[in-house]
């Protein structure tokens, strides 16, 4: 077995009573763009901090080409970040900002001076070398701070939620920004972000944090068809959960009963299951056929149409089912049903067989 | 007098509201000064021999010296002892931080003259510091630590203290926690974080609580007349000395009056170094 590029094994920290990452382990590729994404408090950016050197874990090891770097101070990981907050020196010039890690490392003038005018053509603000912080825009001051962290050559680029604080057009500019970045110079990027449309466009791999604990590691594609919890299913994409009871069980499929008595048959279950336990069938909305007459027994359930709102390149019509529970089936601009259809009527929703899954409710 | 100005200028129709203060400065503050400065240059005959006489003696050289070694002296060892205590101060926690603040405010409005006589018997020859010194073995006969510039040194550093921690504290506690770690990211060690970082974003806070610890080190009397002895004498005590013991009115003016403008000038220089940093 290869030596994986950087290894976060079994990364463990605890405060006090509190757990705030426990046996994260994870390896990442060389030049992979790798994304930590969860809610705040999930243990991402305590694992970023580990990982900076600005925290010590209370177990595990981090390992970059096979050598752990735990007993590396930060200054000498050669570790590039960027921050949540805009953290350029604010008494520093744009050009000097850059130029800081190549000077703390006493290189040449003529060295410090080619590596500032490209790291700054990377980030497109060619000429911006003697304009102070404080007179630019938030985006560009990212864009410094992204040119800081890579104008010394970091094996592993940090990233933690460094476009949170600007406004969405930004925010998406940047995201371009930063995949041609990471095209173009073929670092490897670790991002943190709490926004799975971020993690989705950015990313070539998600970890899926929850309760300090990786849910799920995949490509995105992976993530969003095969989510392995209940937690990744509703964190990545919008579901529709269908509460029900398990009917039958036979390995790792399974049919559903609903309160209304319909049944669902042969889904795929997480989380194990026992007949009569409680859980829950996931329908993604632009998988859910709405139709007037039922489908085929067992991927099919009456609704009764609740709100219907057009918004452009689809129609979102908002349903419930006949247990009062509510959810909305997307249907594209075009569709038969649009404009034929209205509030109160009694239609039928079916799914393919194979995009339903279930999970059981531990 | 700085603040009244901006006040006119943000609203003329507060004027008169300000002129109870305006009066009580003009009457107690404007009108002595000009009277003194007038003394220096008529008393005891026109002209200004008082400030030939007095820029242009040894003697009198000797005590500008000594006012301005000292001054300087004091601004820089509080300025290295204050900047670590601000800085604890900044990233403490809020209970003893505000423990921390109690001790610096509490010695800050305890009376002078206390602090100071405390200080002469502390610095004595058979006082603490000696007996100290002498039981650790660092010194075999007791050193002379009062009626010289050392003793003059020591107790004024402690009374300016809060006043260079303050100023500092303030300036240090608005940078963010964060620039210190992109700067360690960067490669940076502690000594250059410091240097290249922390130190220049903190200097608006070095230099206004060095100019008042300045300032107010120029003028200071009480410490120096009663830890430095007649042999070292400053400014201060030298004006102190020309009215009242000599009724030398117009030699003390023009004292005063020298002191006054190095005030000034030092002032005008930190507005210009650092107002628009501060401002910014």
């Amino acid at each position: 077995m290869t030596t994986p590029y950087l290894h976060i094994d079994g990364i463990r920290k605890v405060y006090g009573e509190v757990v705030a990452t426990d046996h994260v382990e994870l390896t990442i590729g060389e030049s992979e763009f790798l994304t930590f994404l969860g809610p705040s408090g999930s243990g991402k950016s305590t694992t970023l901090y580990i990982l900076a050197g600005f925290q010590d874990p209370t177990a595990g090891d981090i390992r970059l080409r096979g050598q752990s770097i735990l007993r590396i101070p930060s200054h000498k990981r050669q570790i590039g970040m960027v921050f949540q907050r805009y953290t350029l020196f604010p008494h520093l010039s744009v050009g000097e900002n850059v130029a800081f890690p190549l000077r703390v490392r006493r290189m040449g003038r003529a060295e410090i001076e080619e590596k500032v005018r490209n790291a700054l053509a990377l980030v497109r603000l060619s000429g911006f070398e003697d304009r102070m912080p404080s007179a630019m825009s938030g985006g560009q001051q990212q864009r410094v701070a992204l040119a800081r962290a890579l104008v010394y050559d970091p094996p592993v680029l940090l990233m933690d939620e460094p476009l949170s604080a600007l406004d969405k057009k930004l925010r998406e500019e940047i995201q371009l920004e930063i995949r041609r970045i990471h095209q173009e110079t073929g670092v490897t990027i670790l991002y943190v972000t709490h926004d799975q449309d971020e993690a989705l466009r950015l990313s070539d791999r998600i970890a899926v944090f929850n309760r300090g604990r990786i849910e799920q590691v995949g490509t995105g594609a992976e993530l969003y068809a095969g989510p392995a919890t209940r937690f990744v299913a509703d964190f990545i994409g919008d579901s529709a959960f269908l509460a029900g009871r398990l009917a039958t069980v036979s390995g790792n499929r399974a049919s559903l009963r609903f309160p209304d008595g319909t049944v669902a048959t042969d889904v795929p279950v997480h989380g194990g299951g026992t007949v009569d336990q409680e859980a829950e069938l996931m329908l993604r909305p632009e998988r859910i056929e709405l139709t007037r007459e039922p489908g085929p027994e067992g991927t099919t359930l009456p609704v009764t149409v609740q709100d219907i709102t057009f918004l452009g390149n689809n129609t979102t019509v908002v349903l419930r089912t006949g247990w009062q529970q509510e959810l909305s089936a997307r249907l594209s601009f075009g569709h038969p049903l649009v404009g034929g259809i209205g509030r109160g009527d009694n239609l039928h929703i079916r799914w393919q067989p194979d995009v339903a899954q279930a999970f059981a409710t531990p | 007098m700085v603040t009244i100005a901006t006040t006119q200028r943000r609203r003329r129709s507060g004027l008169g509201m300000a002129m109870p203060a305006i009066l009580l400065l003009l009457a107690f503050f404007v009108v002595p000064v000009v009277m003194l400065l007038t003394r220096s240059v008529t008393d005891p005959e026109p002209g200004l021999h008082n400030y030939a006489a007095l820029l242009g003696s040894p003697t009198y050289g000797r005590i500008f010296f000594n006012t301005f070694f000292v001054s300087g002296l004091v601004t820089l060892i509080t300025a290295l002892i204050a900047f670590p205590i601000a800085w604890a101060l900044a990233i403490m926690p809020r209970l003893p931080a505000g423990i921390l603040f109690a001790v610096i405010l509490l010695s800050m409005w305890t009376n002078l003259l206390t602090r100071t006589y405390a200080w002469m018997v502390m610095l004595q020859q058979t006082g603490i510091i000696n007996r100290m010194l002498q039981s650790i073995g660092l010194i075999d006969t007791p050193i002379q630590l009062t009626n010289n510039l050392i003793g003059v040194t020591i107790g004024m550093v402690y009374i300016m203290l809060p006043f260079m921690i303050l100023p500092l504290y303030g300036v240090i506690r608005k940078i963010d926690p964060a620039i210190l770690q992109a700067a360690a990211l960067c490669g940076a060690s502690r000594m250059q974080a410091l240097v290249r970082v922390l130190l220049p974003l903190a200097a608006p806070g070095i230099a206004s609580g060095g100019l008042m610890v300045f300032v107010m080190s120029l003028g200071y009397y009480v410490t120096p007349s009663l830890l430095g002895g007649t042999a070292n004498m400053m400014l201060a005590e030298f004006i102190v000395q020309q009215v009242q013991s000599l009724l030398n009115w117009g030699m003390g003016g023009a004292a005063a009056f020298v002191l006054l403008v190095v005030t000034l000038a030092l002032y005008a220089l930190q507005l210009r170094l650092f107002e628009p940093r501060e401002t910014r």
